[in-house]
């Protein structure tokens, strides 16, 4: 190349940058309809059957489609995949009858033989988020009765099959096959798709960006996208910068500072709602003082709740173990700040003479867990308790939760909620299969676990309510965890994003179907 | 020559032995369990173990580290437990990243800190001195994240010359890939419109990893070139009368420089296992942060592999130095 025509390409290029600029604002000056969204998670994998996170939720909500979906608040199951379903009196048997229309990305249709060879490989393959449906689907009681009926035998009711299935994804069982390898198609579906949903993969840069662009002709109308652009941005403060600009049009993991400083900022859209996601503080009920539960009683009386919900932000207290909105209990009585109940669960614990030394861990670089501690450490001194506060890696705690003797005495623990239902919480955070994870790491009580059995059996919507108010006041009563705070959703969006319903099951997967920009 | 760079070569064989058995030993001795952490919250104890089958974590250590090391000699580097994929294609799309902007802020540290540092001596104890030393002192002192933000604040927000983060516009077509280095690869496809806006995301991020090397290369120039101008043949080069420039140039630089080539050799190194903070502030999709993203999930393979890779470029950096020394310098002898 000529030094003269170099020089020439430079200046033209000069221009075109300044002129192109970096962002969001210069997609739509192309006239392309295209969102972005700053995150903070990556997407390692692609695997509908494999892959977690929310932000490989996301991809897979768009790319691929459950058999229904779930939307708006309180979350209401939709018909996708499937058009219609029934369930039979004894919820037993669900036979889904599938929208005609469905096609996967290659043209062919998606036929109920599609649905039952996804739901045999998640189950096969045990990853991923096959144990929501484990132990009650039995690879077995799928049947394809015709080209678009599916029934499902399952081996006990269960109640929240419904608010599982958005996150049972169906792929291209012939494309699979083809590539299936050695791994049954592991590897292929790690960076490739074999689904139907509306959007595919574009672009595809891991620790960067993620494009997906709208297939040609989608199955199901929705918003009027070209295509998002999920972009990894590790600070929030960065994130929050991008949206300031216009650089992006949703963030989705703000800080309650962040969404302070974009407090009416024109042109941007806060949304703080509560979500499924609780925080509390466990304690070890199985092994030292905290066994006695006397003694968790007193803490749970002497905790300061008002010094907690003033340095959480934009949060609310827990009212017991379930967030409003799952058969909460409202009526249910919950121990809050009160040191002469506190002073009288002590003097009946076996800790009636003092000399109470506890310990709690906390994430690394999780400062607001500190602070916490902080305020747990302050509250127990009040009732004559020492606490050492102890800071671990993520990994050291996780291992840490193996046994009761490992377990620290407090151990803090934000739950996300997967699907709409409170057998999600109850199950992970209270049932004994858990134990030795740090979801539950040690509560155990026969009684508990009955009741959380008999609620994801029961398919009498008054019944399980009673069930749910009876496993409350047991928890309650029982006093595992300090009860701590619902942390409310942080998303924030430019006032140019329409059709934005929030959800608060795995909200900050955004949903694509239907958003449109302005 | 060959056969000292080949022995130097040969040597890389120990070096990353000992760096891997080091390293494979540390992962195994932290308390966490990675597995348990890949499975996820809601996994079965059955699960938990199958996946640590499925991995090879359930074979004695020894067995292990001896099917890591088959594995390395057919180029299988083993595979992420958390994006379950091989861990070369993660090293092939995150470590050119990483050179690249270690390159460019080393290109600008040698380049700058040998200009500043010459002048500072050359004008010794004049105002331009006493800036250069300030800046310098400044410049070491500043920590690179901190100085990453303002860089933002200043040059991204406020007047908007340069891009907030990333590689390349969320809105363009980078080049096709081919050293994975957009500044090379666009370069190579004739893209001078691609070049631009690939400079123009390098700029903040290679800025805010120079400062700090530039600062000691400086510091390092200015003190050697001032024990060389005070050198006899110097003197003598003066009374015959050579012009300046060209004494400065061809006599001094050369001589001041081999102090300086040590510290630039070291600062490659440094800087490839130091780039997460700038990394990060900048969302420059590097090996820095796939590493410590892989540290902090207690994930082996990929750490093992980061690992490998830094230490085998810190070795051919330093050998590259070395025989540099012989170019600059008649007088070493490389034997």
């Amino acid at each position: 190349m000529e030094r003269r025509s170099l020089l020439k390409g430079a200046a033209g290029s000069a221009l075109a940058v300044s002129v192109a600029g970096f962002s969001a604002q210069a997609l739509a000056q192309q006239g392309k309809k295209i969102l972005v969204i700053a995150s903070g998670q990556d997407i390692p994998n692609f695997d509908p059957h494999v892959a977690t996170g929310y932000s490989a939720s996301m991809l897979l909500r768009n790319t691929y489609d459950g058999l229904v979906r779930v939307e708006g608040n309180p979350p209401k199951v939709m018909p996708h995949l499937a058009a219609s379903w029934t369930v039979s009196p004894d919820g037993l048997e669900y036979v889904f009858k599938l929208d005609p229309a469905a096609r996967f990305h290659d043209g062919s249709p998606v036929t109920a033989n599609a649905v039952a060879y996804s739901f045999r490989r998640t189950l096969r393959l045990a990853k991923g988020n096959a144990w929501m449906i484990a132990g009650v689907v039995d690879p077995a009681g799928i049947e394809a009765t015709d080209v678009q009926t599916v029934r499902f035998k399952l081996l006990k009711p269960f109640a929240p099959f419904l608010a599982v299935l958005p996150w049972q994804f169906i792929v291209n069982p012939v494309l699979l096959e083809t590539n299936k390898g050695t791994d049954d198609g592991q590897e292929y579906l790690r960076k490739n798709l074999a689904g139907s949903g509306r959007f595919k993969v574009k672009r595809n840069e891991p620790g960067n960006l993620y494009e997906l662009e709208r297939v040609a002709t989608p199955w199901k109308p929705g918003g009027n996208l070209d295509g998002a652009i999920w972009k990894i941005v590790r600070e929030t403060s960065s994130q929050r910068l991008m949206l300031a600009r216009g650089d992006a049009h949703i963030a989705v993991d703000l800080t309650s500072e962040d969404m302070d400083a974009l407090k009416d900022r024109p042109g941007v859209v806060r949304i703080l709602e509560p979500e499924f996601r609780t925080f509390s503080i466990k304690m070890n009920t199985q092994h030292g003082p905290l066994a006695d539960v006397n003694l968790r009683k007193a803490v749970s009386h002497a905790f300061n709740y008002k010094a907690m919900l003033d340095a959480a932000g934009y949060a609310e207290l827990m009212v017991g173990p379930l967030p409003p909105g799952l058969m909460s209990d409202p009526k249910l009585k919950v121990p809050r700040t009160d040191l002469e109940a506190a002073k009288a669960y002590l003097a009946k614990s076996k800790y009636a003479g003092g000399g109470v030394k506890l310990t709690m861990v906390y994430v690394t670089g999780l400062e607001q867990q500190r602070q916490w501690g902080l305020v747990l450490l302050d509250s127990l001194k009040k009732i004559g308790i020492e606490l050492e506060i102890k800071p671990m890696v993520w990994p050291d705690m996780v291992a840490s939760t193996k046994t009761p003797a490992t377990t620290a005495d407090f151990f803090p623990v934000y739950q996300t909620g997967n699907y709409a239902d409170p057998d999600n919480v109850a199950y992970a955070a209270y049932h004994s299969s858990r134990n030795g994870n740090w979801q539950n790491p040690v509560y155990k009580n026969p009684k508990v676990d009955a009741l959380i059995e008999k609620g994801r059996g029961e398919i009498d919507a008054k019944k399980r309510a009673a069930i749910y108010r009876e496993f409350q006041q047991t928890v309650v009563d029982d006093a595992p965890d300090i009860f701590g705070v619902l942390e409310k959703r942080r998303i924030a969006m430019r006032d140019t994003v329409q059709g934005f319903s929030f959800t608060p099951v795995a909200s900050n997967a955004i949903d694509l179907q239907k958003l449109s920009l302005k | 020559m060959l056969a000292y760079v080949l022995r130097r070569i040969a040597l890389l064989v120990p070096v990353l032995l000992g760096l891997s058995m080091m390293v494979f030993a540390i992962g195994r001795l932290l308390p966490g369990d990675p597995v348990m952490l890949a499975a996820g919250p809601n996994a079965t104890a059955q699960e938990i173990a199958a996946l640590s089958a499925e991995f090879g974590l359930d074979q004695p250590l020894v067995v292990q580290y001896g099917r890591y090391l088959g594995g390395l000699l057919k180029g299988d580097w083993g595979r992420s437990l958390q994006t379950r994929g091989p861990v070369l294609d993660d090293l092939r799309v995150y470590l050119p990243a990483t050179l690249e902007l270690v390159f460019a802020a080393m290109a600008v540290a040698i380049v700058a800190g040998i200009l500043l540092g010459l002048t500072a001596a050359v004008w010794r104890n004049s105002w331009i001195d006493y800036l250069v030393r300030l800046l310098s002192l400044a410049s070491i002192s500043m920590p690179r994240f901190f100085l990453g933000l303002l860089l933002q604040l200043v040059f991204a927000m406020w007047l908007g010359w340069a891009a907030l983060g990333g590689r390349f516009p969320l809105t363009g077509s980078p080049p096709p890939v081919v050293t994975g280095m957009l500044t090379l690869d666009s370069l190579w496809a004739g893209d001078m419109s691609a070049l631009l806006l690939a400079l123009q995301h390098l700029a903040l991020p290679a800025l805010a990893m120079s400062l700090s090397p530039l600062a000691t290369i400086t510091r390092m120039m200015r003190a050697s070139t001032l024990e060389v101008l005070q050198q006899d043949y110097v003197l003598t080069a003066r009374a015959l009368g050579i012009p300046p420039g060209k004494l400065l140039f061809k006599h001094v630089l050369r001589n001041a420089l081999s102090s300086t080539l040590t510290v630039i050799g070291l600062y490659f190194g440094w800087l490839l296992g130091g780039t997460v903070l700038v990394e990060t502030v900048f969302d420059w999709p590097g090996v820095g942060l796939y590493a410590t993203k892989s540290i902090l999930t207690q994930d082996f393979m990929p750490v093992m592999g980061v690992v490998l890779c830094i230490g085998t470029m810190f070795v051919l950096f330093n050998l590259v130095i070395d025989l540099l020394y012989g170019v600059i310098n008649p007088k070493v002898q490389l034997t």
